[in-house]
């Protein structure tokens, strides 16, 4: 769907959507299943060349986006960055800055804005994203994403200093997330005690004073609203 | 000493762990998918979540979260090096592989993307898989002809299915304003006008449905209208509107055929089959929402349901608007706060005198809703037989709507009685608040419905009128109609009245929420009137298509305007589930068992409609089972007719085994009820169990530690040693715990 005014090309958007069953290779498979798969590689058709590696054009489905979804994500992701390197190679190599995501309209006002980013970053200063980590964002936070990887992914953003659990510190800086600045609005010193054992004898089973990933996923399966709340969407 | 061995081998796997330690720059994935090792134990039933398709996947997905951090160096790395070395992970990586390679290409796609990792990894596992997989394809017997035809029919359904979805997903309605009301008012808000457009669709269907086997065919046939046209027809639907398309009366009772040789169709039939082909659409489709809403949103009361929890992982990411947010966080941290005083409250104990107080409080609440809402059915009878008598001698033709016009105003004054009864009563928590108010509004509105289908029932249909059911289509197209300008007159003055007293004057009112019960509710009463009025005014849905599209826009804008975001958190799947029920429970079998009635008693009025002149409505049906027996082709219908769906012995045996099968699955639930209580229990042990351990654990460290630092030839040896351990102590409680998770999951796996 060259047409839409995105320049991805037909074998990335094949890459990164869930619903990309018209690339021929999937056609091949059938024979290919016959007579081993050596020529599979061969049969893609090469992308019209630049740096990137035609390889990374044989995988499909990689994220729960649709192709429309995609492709407003590579403009969106295009308007973050200067006129000179919106080109479709470079757009797609280039990192974006963390001051320049957040300052996205869906990003904007969320009280997780910087853990988000933080999580879902690759870069090993962990504050930039590029595009692919965008469209991991996107992916996650997407309406079709299961449960399953949207709790996994809020633990992740919950968990304030990495350490794979909520212990008291990450439980207390949530609740003052949730709550804002104001001073009228935090919680005192007791209320955030009373608040916090009572989140921990809710949701911490084997009682170690900390909530792993299980408890967590357990906690959440109750709370039918979870999928439809921990929604982005462009 | 066989503590002493003990000893060594305690302190040889906490030597072996940190060797396994992670320079700097990863111990943030490191410790993390360490720790979330620990996480698969999978206790609870895997289908509470994941879809049923991918059930296995899941399972050994929650596998293979455990992967370790050089495995996932090694996906990020290069996609060619597998990797040789025997360490844990990387056995461990070796079996996700090997997990992924039996599946099929579908199952291995939706595998892969559930995988919570970067895109890059995700990338490189697949090329591993495929790798692996190319290898051992050679030996793969061919697949015979059969499963290729197969193969290539579902991938042709799944495409189609797929761009079928697309195209619905393009032209998906009001996308782009659902963003803005959730951005503004969260989900809960948005829920309302979600579950407007899911009833907006069903009106859609049954009108493409009739107009496309029902009007169209009576239009080609169509007879001359002799009435004048004034414009109050739009109000009282009479009139002019008699004699066209709108009602049943209209319709003729022949056979149409075009020309000598075109087809035959014949109206009385398709007129009852399409009424009752759309009401099964509508049933199956009500069922099968229901129960996937209930089957997501598992309403388990009996753990945990105090919701403080809920409130502080459930933050709604879907308000994108700075103010929103900001009095999103206000409104938050009151709720918490009320929510801790109710917790310290929860200890106080209740006087019996105060006990006694709140218990005739509530026996009093409900004598009077009761009373109000039986004294406003006995009003709307007492008005509905006197009314014939009233019309007769006032010839004005608006006097119709005097009917529709009280029961509009019971519909609008009742309810809000009955929220004031909150100022007297005391519940023991606000959901049972809600759940109470909305029970008696129910009860109201279903009563009135249920007192007008009584009167119709017996006494319109049988008092002998010319073309009763006409008569009653314009009754309930009346009553539709005032409903909808009571809705509109009170988004525009009432709300708008609200917003002006609560900003202008000095009192602290300030802007009101939405009240999505009692909007929900009103939707639910239309579609009701909507759906037991669709065969006597097959134009009925097409009416409430466009009466739908206006309120939308309406009430949006009212919102926008008017309305500040709601203070309370609202758990709309939960309310979504308990709508929907009351849209199928009462309104929908409401809705069949009158229209049975009608059918299978009624006689059909003698000069007009599809069934002038016969006994019963069902006699066409019969008349035509007749005529096919004829047919030798057809026998098997007729068989069907007669023995399946006439006979009273098949539905005896069907509900017999649809109880049995409902006593075994209630059976199966509280065996699994039991199950998680053990299974809890088991989870409590085990972690006394580790604490357990780690005490010990850090005691023979410590004495250990002192043992060592007396010899001074193994000092710096053990200070090395130590230092690493002692820094590390919490990781290595977290290793202890994943080393006894692992040896858990072997006897498993």
């Amino acid at each position: 769907m060259g047409g839409s005014g995105s320049r991805l090309s037909k074998e990335l958007l094949a890459e990164y959507q869930v619903r990309g069953t018209r690339v021929p290779g999937e056609l091949a498979r059938g024979p290919a299943l016959r007579s081993g798969v050596p020529g599979r590689e061969a049969e893609r058709p090469r992308p019209p060349g630049g740096p990137l590696n035609p390889s990374r054009f044989a995988l499909q489905d990689l994220t729960f986006l649709t192709k429309q979804e995609i492709i407003l994500a590579h403009r969106r992701f295009c308007e973050l960055l200067p006129q000179e390197h919106r080109s479709m190679e470079e757009s797609l190599q280039i990192r974006v800055s963390l001051e320049q995501i957040l300052s996205l309209p869906e990003l904007k006002a969320n009280p997780f804005k910087e853990r988000i980013c933080k999580v879902f970053s690759t870069s090993p200063a962990r504050d930039s994203l590029s595009f692919e980590d965008f469209l991991d964002l996107l992916s996650v936070f997407s309406d079709t994403a299961t449960p399953d990887i949207k709790s996994h992914y809020a633990f992740r953003i919950f968990d304030f200093d990495d350490d794979g659990t909520l212990n008291r510190e990450d439980l207390s800086q949530l609740v003052n997330c949730l709550t804002g600045q104001g001073e009228d609005t935090r919680l005192s010193a007791s209320e955030m005690k009373q608040l916090i054992d009572n989140i921990l004898e809710e949701s911490d089973i084997d009682r170690d004073g900390t909530i792993n990933l299980s408890e967590f996923q357990h906690v959440i399966s109750r709370s039918p609203d979870f999928a439809s709340s921990f929604k982005i969407v462009l | 000493m066989p503590s002493d061995d003990q000893l060594n081998e305690i302190i040889i796997e906490v030597e072996n762990v940190p060797s396994r330690v992670v320079p700097e720059k990863t111990l943030v994935n490191s410790s993390f998918s360490m720790v979330s090792s620990i996480s698969d134990i999978d206790v609870t039933d895997s289908q509470s979540f994941g879809n049923s398709n991918a059930k296995k996947s899941t399972q050994l997905l929650r596998f293979s979260s455990s992967l370790n951090e050089s495995f996932s160096q090694t996906l990020r790395r290069s996609p060619g090096s597998v990797g040789i070395d025997t360490s844990h992970e990387n056995i461990q990586g070796q079996k996700l592989i090997a997990s992924l390679i039996p599946m099929t290409s579908r199952d291995r796609i939706k595998a892969i993307r559930n995988q919570p990792r970067t895109m890059e990894e995700k990338r490189n596992l697949k090329k591993m898989v495929d790798k692996e997989k190319s290898k051992q394809s050679r030996h793969i017997l061919e697949l015979n002809c059969c499963a290729q035809c197969l193969n290539s029919f579902s991938r042709a359904y799944r495409r189609s299915k797929n761009s079928l979805s697309e195209l619905l997903n393009y032209i998906s309605l009001w996308q782009k304003t659902f963003k803005v009301i959730g951005g503004k008012f969260g989900t809960s808000v948005l829920s309302y006008f979600n579950f407007l457009r899911w009833l907006l669709k069903f009106n859609i269907f049954s009108f493409i449905v009739t107009f496309s086997f029902i009007v169209i065919p009576e239009l080609t046939v169509l007879e001359k209208n002799t009435l004048q046209f004034t414009g109050l027809e739009f109000f009282t639907g009479a009139g002019y509107f008699r004699d066209t398309v709108m009602y049943y009366g209209f319709y003729t009772n022949s056979t149409i055929r075009h020309g000598s040789s075109g087809p035959p169709y014949n109206m009385q039939l398709a007129y009852i089959f399409t009424t009752a082909a759309c009401l099964i659409i509508c049933f199956f489709s009500l069922l099968f929402s229901m129960a996937r809403y209930f089957r997501n949103n598992f309403i388990n009361p009996h753990i945990y349901s105090r919701g403080i929890t809920k409130l502080i992982f459930c933050w709604d990411f879907t308000v994108t608007h700075e103010r929103a947010v900001r009095l999103k966080q206000k409104n938050l941290s009151t709720e918490i706060r009320e929510n801790l005083s109710e917790i310290r409250q929860e200890n106080v104990k209740v006087t019996l005198n105060q006990r006694l107080i709140h218990v005739s409080a509530h026996l009093a609440a409900w004598v009077v809703s009761t009373g109000v809402a039986v004294a406003c059915c006995v009003a709307v009878y007492y008005l509905a037989e006197n009314n014939s008598e009233f019309l007769k001698n006032h010839q004005n033709p608006g006097a119709v709507l005097l009917l529709p016009f009280v029961v509009s105003c019971i519909n609008l004054a009742v309810p809000r009685l009955y929220s004031l009864f909150r100022l007297v009563e005391q519940h023991a928590t606000p959901r049972r608040e809600v759940y109470i108010l909305l029970i008696r509004n129910v009860f109201l509105k279903i009563s009135i419905i249920g007192i007008l289908c009584y009167y119709w029932l017996n006494i319109v249909a049988q008092a002998g009128e010319e073309c009763w059911e006409t008569l009653i289509g314009q009754e309930i197209y009346r009553l539709l109609l005032m409903d909808f300008v009571f809705s509109l007159a009170d988004s525009f003055l009432g709300e708008f009245l609200r917003r002006l007293i609560g900003t202008q004057f000095p009192t602290s009112l300030g802007l009101q929420e939405f009240d999505i019960a009692r909007n929900v509710l009103e939707l639910i009463y239309a579609q009701t009137l909507v759906w037991i009025g669709t065969f006597f005014c097959p134009l009925l849905p097409f009416i409430q298509m466009i009466t739908l599209f206006i309120m939308f826009y309406v009430k949006n804008i009212s919102l926008m305007m008017n309305f500040q975001p709601p203070s309370k958190a609202w758990r709309a799947s939960q309310m979504m589930t308990f709508f929907i029920f009351l849209l199928f429970f009462p309104s929908f079998t409401g809705v069949l068992c009158t229209l049975a009635i009608t059918i299978w008693r009624l006689q059909p009025s003698a000069d007009c409609g599809p069934f002038r002149g016969l006994p019963f409505f069902t006699h066409s049906v019969h008349s035509w089972i007749d005529a096919l027996s004829q047919r030798p082709s057809y026998l098997w219908v007729v068989w069907i007719c007669r023995n399946l769906i006439g006979s009273v012995h098949f539905f005896f045996i069907l509900t017999l085994l649809v109880l049995i099968i409902t006593y075994l699955y209630w059976q199966i639930t509280e065996g699994r009820k039991v199950m998680i209580r053990l299974l809890h229990e088991q989870i409590i042990n085990e972690g006394k169990d580790k604490m357990f351990l780690i005490e010990k654990l850090t005691k023979l460290q410590d004495m250990e530690k002192r043992a060592n630092t007396s010899s001074f030839t193994v000092e710096r040896r053990d200070v090395e040693q130590t230092s690493p351990l002692h820094v590390r102590e919490h990781g290595a409680a977290h290793d202890l715990r994943f080393r006894r998770s692992v040896q858990e999951e072997h006897p498993k796996v």
